[in-house]
């Protein structure tokens, strides 16, 4: 009995001889989309992230997002190249046409396509993995906001308040036509060092109400 | 064209002669084998090449070297490709032998002779 597919999957093979490296091509066009996909579903995935800048996180973080987005971005960008050269190829590669230098020369070619789909993907994931920390890095770490009146950032604005009995500086509180308040820049800084954890009782315990009659002038200033 | 049978085309896999011989060639860098010998039906010289390739990603770790695969074992169907006319060959058929078509064992280190199976 005659077993045909024996001799079909023989045929199959010498003709993939000929055909294994577009076969290869296509596969790595495969990978180089679906790692392109990869990449925009990160945009997608975190499409409702909640910081659009490093401002404001503390210089190490700062540093760390940044420095994970660079990182983030090289390998990126040579995963990319890696997925184009493996499903293109490399330009100015050549060989002599003779029949054994061309088997050798597909057969290298096809290993080093696979390389660098290989590469590529290695490269892509730890790209896409290196966004998601920064991203993740700049949701969980908190951020001094300006705009915060317990102290808890950036001290300001400064004004200088000149009474009768001289001029006082410090971070404008309110102002009303009763009095104005301001938080001694001088008393907060020795407190903060002292007790970090109490800067909010010890903010409401240096502010200094000048009563409005006293107030000669309210000058703002960029620091005390 | 002196040792060449004349035989109609006929897909059929056919019994080596005992004191038939094929010469299993492993290539220098080791990705391909060569197989020669006469094909058991028209008795055409054959030579018939088995390359490495890959279907799919491969799954060798670092540093190890790509260049050089797996000895092949077990065997190797092979088929006439005498490159000889014989009639009754459908002018659609992929092939350019009588259609015979044998195994040939092939040695674990890469190179040999063998009898067909």
């Amino acid at each position: 009995m005659t077993d045909l597919a024996k001799k079909r999957f023989a045929q199959l093979g010498q003709q993939l001889q000929y055909d294994q490296l577009s076969t290869v091509r296509r596969q790595a066009e495969g990978w180089r989309n679906g790692l392109t996909g990869l990449t925009g579903l990160v945009g997608v995935v975190f499409v409702l992230k909640g910081r659009e800048s490093v401002a404001g996180m503390p210089g190490v973080w700062r540093w760390t997002t940044a420095l994970l987005l660079v990182a983030a971005f090289v390998l990126l960008l040579a995963g990319a190249l890696c997925a184009v050269r493996a499903a293109h190829g490399q330009l100015g590669q050549g060989t002599w046409l003779s029949g054994e230098r061309l088997l050798a020369a597909v057969l290298d070619e096809v290993e080093r396509t696979q390389s660098a789909v290989i590469t590529a993907r290695r490269l892509s994931i730890a790209g896409l993995s290196a966004i998601v920390i920064a991203i993740a890095v700049s949701w969980l770490v908190p951020v001094k906001n300006a705009a915060d009146p317990a102290g808890s950032g950036k001290d300001g604005p400064y004004v200088l308040v000149v009474t009768d009995r001289g001029t006082e500086c410090g971070t404008l509180v309110v102002g009303d036509a009763g009095a104005v308040t301001i938080k001694q820049a001088k008393a907060k800084a020795e407190s903060d060092k002292e007790a970090p954890q109490k800067t909010t009782l010890d903010d409401a315990r240096q502010w200094h109400r000048i009563p409005a009659d006293d107030v000669r002038s309210v000058v703002p200033t960029d620091g005390c | 064209m002196p040792d060449h049978a004349s035989t109609d085309f006929h897909e059929h896999e056919t019994a080596v002669r005992p004191d038939d011989r094929f010469d299993v060639v492993r290539s220098d860098d080791g990705r391909w084998y060569t197989v020669t010998g006469l094909c058991p039906t028209c008795r055409a010289t054959v030579v018939f090449r088995v390359a490495y390739g890959v279907l799919g990603p491969s799954k060798r770790l670092w540093g190890r070297d790509p260049h050089r695969p797996e000895p092949l074992t077990g065997s190797v169907t092979v088929f006439c490709q005498c490159g000889y006319p014989h009639a009754e060959r459908p002018p659609e058929s992929p092939d350019t032998g009588c259609g015979a078509f044998w195994d040939v064992p092939v040695s674990g280190t890469g190179a040999g002779q063998g009898a067909a199976s």
